[in-house]
């Protein structure tokens, strides 16, 4: 198992500085293997560190306890091998749709015409044509967070990482971009880290879902979504998803009392 | 456009509006020509000394003090606040500095810098500078401190190295508020200028005001106020203009 | 569920309220030494001559002229002048400028014919007004105070028009549902909405205030501390001069710490 993931998580933690200057544990002992092309969600109650694992395996924030192996080598800081999509959306607002998306490939030793046109494409690809001027504050809130997506793939990064992406949406644009998401990843597959609260969600999207559990975050279990025919229209009406919804929420609420009994 | 141009009709207005104030009661003869000169009188005065080249010399004096000290004041002021958010013993060094600097009246260390630089360019430019600086500084570094994470981390996984951030990330990012803090600065600048040029005599229009007002000619004077006012209003309505077109992208801009 | 859910939200990590006492005080020591580091080196770098006694005089010398200074009651005198002239002009121009920005935030007429002249007269650099104010009303306080006055009016008035007109206009519209009428919903709800800005206007023009007097005191004055430090600079008393330019600079900062305190107090309602 360990030898074929792409990203293993090894006895993770992580503990903060309060304000009044008390180590706060986040995280403690998170162990997790993914593989090459897997599409994982973690989901869990707010302030149970899911966006921390993340941002310590995006290299943002720095690992001091335990160990993040991708592709077998020990995560030290960023890297263009994982890009990133955040709920804030996280773009450069001085610059047009075409220089957010250009921006990591300008980074990149690429011939100009070939930035361009990879550009284009996955300006193309999100259905961007028309905006490549427009500023991001120009745009609504869904339109920002494809730019983002097209900003990440454009340097074509072996991981995918999305922490709450459409968590600042509005419910009909959360789901088209659920549907765009799926197609995009059917089109180009990545493995992909998600983190999420919203169950629908993660059974939606997610191959596997770990469930965290509050202070400190540690993974309480792995579920496996085994949804014959994702894409088709209807599937989120199916017995088998509605099952697999009930099953997470059931957890994810035993965790959210408990966190708030704890206190 | 319209808005520009109703902009312009509107200034225009008011400045004929109250010129033909000033020309009525100069003229009513409540006050004497001393205490008030006419508009005409005035000018006049303006008229001459454009012809002879004065007005020129000494407006290009003053404005040239204004903008350097200025200038000095925002280099120094977003180097200062960028250190300041970024490097610790920066901050710790010019926090408490900069704390009392801030609200102090610094036109108080006037009569210092005379003593160290003497009464010329340099000592002007320097008061101007350490006038100005305060809310530079101020504003760059609250703008520094508000760039969000995501935005540093999303540059960096994008392949931009720990270096680089400064200058792609931070500094364009900090634009917004560091402009607040030179608009800010600017009427400080301009306002320091003038005291200091009115103490250390010289060639600029406030030494020329206050040569006139030793030599009791008040045309003079008021020559002077008009001169400095349309100045000051020029250079801050093109420190707008500046922000407009730096801030194309930004949320003020759309509305 | 829903209670549960409140609860995990409000969480904050407070664990050991009680911060210790000895490192308040450590914390406040490691927060002011850089002044401490400024103090040493103006005392050390005249006395190890580094640069001229005469040009900068060691901070104990200063002190003791400090010292001179206010024994002799010179200090006292000067200061108390400057401040009537403060008191005075800031406290006409908010008294002014207060009533009058709510005019032009209330009533558009009057806005359409005044906020041309605000914005017409606002960029002047107010002591281009210094010669003639002195040709005008002479030496005494009426010449400096006429000139805070005009400085610091125009700072007080745009940011009450700009508190005002920013108030959301829900605030006012329930206010007249319940049947205030407009006068009453403009002293009631638009004011003290508006207070945030009002206070940051008056604070702005504090500023301001010190600069004026400090530049008319220069130029135009026979007493008040700006004539201080210019008379002792011209006689040569260098280590007078630092000590009038201390006690001006202390007093503005002083005076800004607090004008912000009162009005910290003043907006308590206020989150944060």
């Amino acid at each position: 198992m360990t030898s074929s993931a792409l990203i293993s998580f090894d006895r993770v933690g992580h503990s903060y500085r309060s304000n009044a200057g008390v180590l706060v544990p986040a995280l403690a002992d998170v162990s997790l293997d993914i593989a090459q092309g897997e599409f994982v969600a973690l989901l869990g109650p707010s302030g149970c560190g899911k966006s921390t694992l993340l941002y310590l395996l995006g290299g943002f924030v720095p690992i001091r306890d335990g160990e993040i192996r991708v592709a077998g080598k020990p995560v030290t800081g960023p890297g263009r091998d994982r890009g990133v999509v955040f709920q804030s959306f996280a773009l450069f607002p001085w610059k047009t749709v075409r220089q957010n998306v250009r921006y990591g490939l300008e980074r990149m030793s690429l011939p100009r015409a070939e930035q361009e046109a990879r550009t284009a494409r996955l300006i193309d690809m999100v259905h961007l044509n028309g905006f490549e001027d427009h500023f991001p504050l120009q745009l609504s809130g869904g339109m920002r967070q494809r730019v983002a997506i097209a900003r990440t793939l454009a340097v074509d990064p072996a991981i995918l990482l999305m922490d709450e992406p459409f968590g600042a949406l509005d419910a009909q644009t959360r789901e088209i971009m659920h549907e765009e998401l799926l197609a995009i990843m059917a089109r180009r597959p990545m493995t992909t880290v998600f983190v999420t609260h919203d169950v629908r969600e993660a059974v939606y999207l997610a191959d596997r879902v770990a469930v965290m559990s509050a202070r400190p975050g540690h993974i309480k279990e792995v579920v496996t979504i085994d949804l014959p025919g994702r894409t088709e229209p209807g599937v989120q009406k199916t017995a088998a998803f509605g099952a697999y919804v009930e099953r997470l929420w059931g957890l994810v609420k035993n965790e959210a009392v408990q966190a708030a009994a704890g206190r | 456009m319209i808005g520009r141009l109703g902009r312009a009709l509107e200034a225009t207005g008011t400045v004929l509006v109250l010129l033909v104030v000033w020309h009525f009661v100069a003229a009513s003869g409540a006050f004497s020509d001393f205490l008030l000169p006419s508009p005409e009188a005035v000018a006049a005065r303006i008229i001459d000394d454009a012809l002879s080249g004065d007005v020129f010399a000494s407006l290009a004096r003053t404005v040239v003090t204004a903008l350097t000290g200025f200038a000095a004041a925002g280099l120094v002021g977003a180097a200062l606040g960028i250190g300041m958010a970024r490097v610790r013993l920066v901050r710790w060094f010019f926090d408490p500095l900069v704390s009392i600097g801030y609200p102090m009246p610094k036109i108080a260390f006037l009569p210092v810098f005379l003593l160290w630089i003497g009464p010329n360019f340099a000592s002007q430019v320097t008061i101007v500078a350490f006038s100005a600086v305060f809310p530079v500084a101020v504003a760059t570094r609250a703008g520094a401190e508000g760039v969000e994470r995501t935005l540093l981390w999303s540059a960096r996984s994008l392949g931009t190295s720990a270096g680089q951030l400064l200058w792609q990330i931070v500094l364009p990012a900090v634009v917004p508020q560091m402009l607040t803090g030179l608009q800010v600065a600017l009427p400080v600048a301009l306002i320091t200028t003038i005291v200091a040029e009115m103490l250390t005599g010289g060639d600029g229009i406030g030494g020329a005001m206050l040569g006139a007002m030793r030599f009791a000619d008040s045309p003079g004077v008021f020559a002077g106020i008009i001169v400095i006012a349309a100045t000051g209003f020029v250079l801050i309505r093109t420190m707008e203009v500046i922000r407009r077109r730096m801030l194309r992208w930004h949320a003020e801009a759309a509305s | 569920m829903s209670r549960s859910a409140t609860v995990v939200g409000a969480v904050k990590p407070k664990l050991d309220r009680p911060r210790e006492k000895g490192t308040a005080v450590v914390n406040w020591l490691v927060r002011w030494f850089p002044l401490a580091i400024l103090a040493i080196t103006w005392e050390a770098a005249p006395r190890l001559g580094l640069v001229n006694p005469a040009s900068l005089p060691p901070l104990s010398v200063v002190v003791a002229a400090l010292g001179r200074l206010a024994m002799g009651g010179d200090l006292l005198a000067n200061g108390l002048k400057s401040l009537f002239r403060l008191v005075c002009g800031l406290g006409l121009a908010i008294l002014a400028g207060v009533p009058l920005g709510l005019t032009m935030a209330w009533f558009r007429p009057v806005r359409a014919v005044f906020g041309p002249l605000v914005r017409c007269l606002y960029p002047m650099p107010k002591s281009a007004l210094i010669p003639v104010l002195l040709l005008w009303l002479g030496l005494g306080d009426l010449s400096k105070i006429t000139l805070i006055f005009l400085g610091c009016l125009l700072p007080v008035l745009i940011s009450t028009t700009n508190g005002v007109r920013g108030v959301e206009p829900a605030m006012i519209w329930s206010a007249r549902s319940l049947g205030r009428s407009r006068l009453a919903a403009l002293f009631g709800v638009a004011l003290p909405a508006a207070m945030p800005d009002v206070l940051a206007g008056i604070r702005s023009a504090l500023a301001m205030s010190f600069v004026l007097l400090v530049s008319s005191e220069y130029l135009m004055s026979r007493d008040g501390l700006g004539y201080l430090i210019s008379f002792l600079g011209d006689g040569g008393a260098y280590d007078g001069m630092f000590a009038a330019v201390l006690v001006v600079s202390i007093l503005g900062f002083a005076a800004d710490r607090a004008f912000n305190a009162v009005s910290r107090r003043a907006l308590a309602w206020r989150e944060t």
